[in-house]
């Protein structure tokens, strides 16, 4: 099932809608949020001087930083009382990215779910396990919403907890699973190992994946455990954007459809900024169109990908973009959950006993990933005894997990036994490959 | 009352080596030794003959040191004496965090080194029950 009409539109229709959006949201962006205006004024580039969607190239980029910069809301474009919802995700440092949205926002990105949910095959008949965390990460309440709009029925599980899973996948006759793949491979293996064959024993047969990317390799590997019953897709999106919902596979598995009425893609050279025609691989670009909230011109979401504008055998005619293929930044993603280095950083200068080097290793143990964090001992105190340097032990992980919402593991070292760089430091090790 | 170095050493081959190879090196006699097992790392004790210079020494090559003061009895090689010099403490209410022996000491009694919250009671009830304690005079 397509959700909405306007994901089969000819070109030239879309782009017409985009155009239209865009002339409006530079209009507002400029009206409503004073640091995009200084940037449009620093460029000197006025909301008039957009009549094409060539003249989006015109227009300054929007980073991460600028969330940072601006903590909390300083880049929203409405007041409190018009706001209905918050969400966070990762920042670079010590403080999340906020995100909000009023009424209308919330209406937007759930019916963009819906069509995401309804590209990976779901409808009302289907029973949803959400097994992404709750909180303020936009992926489960993003899914949540999308599939009640679906006319699913949603089971709000939430992460871990293995068990409850299984349970619930068993008793509830579950037909869809909503989860990061590495977590969905995990939690297959764990039915393998009970003797639950999931194509036999169970009612599930749609996968729809997000909060880190799916290989083809994983995907094979998915059907291993699952079943060839199983479809599963990935999804794409990120809080700043408005969570899920920006993109997602369809059946034909050729890549995820963009809903390009709400969003304009653009890829460019990470390095120079300048745009790179159609097919070729660089950063990705989005321009929100139509947010209330927190309108957002030319974000640069660090992932690097590849659009494709043929249309779809699904019928779909928006552009498609590539399975993700890197990231123009340092940043990592563990279970799901994005990691900046500097993060880990802030968290460990903090920290008198230990010396300022750091080696950030990641490794995926029985399907999951598992960052180990290295560390040079330097206080001789902490050699009164073991409880001393347990405690310090424990000190540092509770920091961590405060600042990442991550269980890290942690290695203490003597000290100069981590290797020390001349110049940019190569502090992580990633041995993941394909995804498993 | 003794001194006794604590040494951050990793579980990996040849890392309790690399302290006594440091400690040869700067002509330092080790006395005493121990480590017991531990995941990932352990914290190794040693005794030497002149403690102050191989902290210096060790910290200088990058080890992270400690001197602390540990309680040092000597014992006659005889069947029950360990067991009584512990039968005084457990009355006296003194806990041991850890407990070690020398391993030579020329024709002299053996001595055992122990770590204790409370040194003062334990010096005092060690010395009220006539336990022969050991200065780094006599070592």
């Amino acid at each position: 099932m397509i959700w909405a009409k306007e994901e089969t539109l000819p070109r030239a229709e879309i782009e017409k809608i985009q155009l239209e959006k865009l002339k409006q949201t530079v209009s507002y962006i400029y009206e409503k949020v004073a640091p995009y205006r200084r940037k449009m004024e620093e460029e000197g580039v006025k909301s008039e001087d957009i009549q094409s969607l060539a003249d989006l190239k015109k227009l300054p980029f929007t980073y991460k930083a600028d969330f940072r910069d601006n903590y909390p809301d300083g880049l929203f474009a409405v007041e409190k009382r018009d706001l209905v919802r918050y969400h966070a995700s990762s920042g670079t440092t010590g403080k999340p990215t906020v995100v909000g949205y009023t009424r209308n926002d919330l209406e937007m990105w759930l019916n963009n779910v819906a069509r995401i949910a309804c590209m990976g095959g779901a409808t009302s008949e289907d029973v949803a396990q959400i097994a992404f965390g709750y909180g303020t990460f936009t992926g489960a309440l993003g899914l949540h919403g999308g599939l009640e709009k679906v006319g699913a029925s949603v089971i709000p599980m939430s992460s871990g907890n293995t068990n409850k899973q299984i349970m619930f996948l068993q008793d509830m006759g579950v037909t869809l699973l909503v989860a990061t793949p590495s977590y969905a491979l995990h939690l297959g293996e764990e039915l393998r190992a009970r003797g639950i064959d999931p194509s036999k024993d169970l009612k599930i047969h749609i996968g729809l994946f997000g909060g880190e990317g799916m290989t083809e390799p994983m995907r094979d590997e998915m059907h291993k455990v699952w079943g060839e019953q199983f479809v599963c897709t990935q999804n794409y999106g990120m809080s700043e954007l408005c969570g899920p919902g920006v993109a997602g596979e369809c059946t034909e598995l050729c890549g995820m459809h963009i809903n390009e009425d709400w969003f304009i893609p653009e890829i460019i050279n990470p390095e120079t900024g300048e745009v790179l025609p159609p097919g070729e691989q660089g950063e990705l670009v989005i321009t929100c169109l139509g947010k209330e909230a927190l309108p957002l011109v030319r974000y640069r979401t660090g992932d690097l990908t590849r659009l494709m504008y043929e249309p779809c055998k699904c019928g779909r005619t928006t552009a498609r973009m590539e399975n993700l293929s890197g990231r123009a930044d340092d940043m990592l993603v563990i279970r799901g959950v994005n990691v900046f280095p500097t993060q880990i950083e802030e968290v460990l200068f903090k920290i008198d006993e230990i010396g300022p080097h750091y080696e950030i290793l990641v490794e995926r143990k029985n399907r999951l990933d598992v960052m180990t964090i290295t560390v040079e001992l330097i206080d001789d105190r902490l050699l009164d005894g073991y409880t001393k340097l347990n405690e310090l032990e424990k000190k540092i992980k509770s920091a961590l997990k405060s600042q990442l919402g991550l269980a890290t593991q942690l290695r203490l070292v003597a000290p100069n036994s981590l290797q020390r760089f001349e110049g940019k430091a190569k502090r992580v090790t990633d041995l993941r490959k394909d995804g498993l | 009352m003794i001194q006794q170095l604590s040494v951050f050493v990793e579980n990996q081959p040849g890392s309790i080596m690399r302290v006594t190879s440091e400690l040869t090196d700067a002509k330092i006699n080790i006395r005493a030794i121990a480590s017991f097992d531990t995941p990932e790392f352990a914290i190794l004790r040693l005794v030497v003959d002149q403690p102050e210079r191989a902290k210096d020494d060790l910290t200088s090559k990058g080890f992270v040191v400690r001197l602390q003061k540990v309680i040092s009895v000597e014992l006659k090689d005889e069947k029950g004496n360990l067991n009584q010099m512990l039968e005084v403490l457990a009355k006296g209410g003194i806990s041991i965090n850890y407990i070690y022996s020398f391993v030579i000491r020329g024709d002299k009694a053996p001595v055992m080194v122990f770590n204790t919250d409370d040194y003062e009671k334990a010096e005092k009830v060690l010395k009220e029950a006539g336990v022969k304690l050991i200065d780094e005079a006599d070592l």
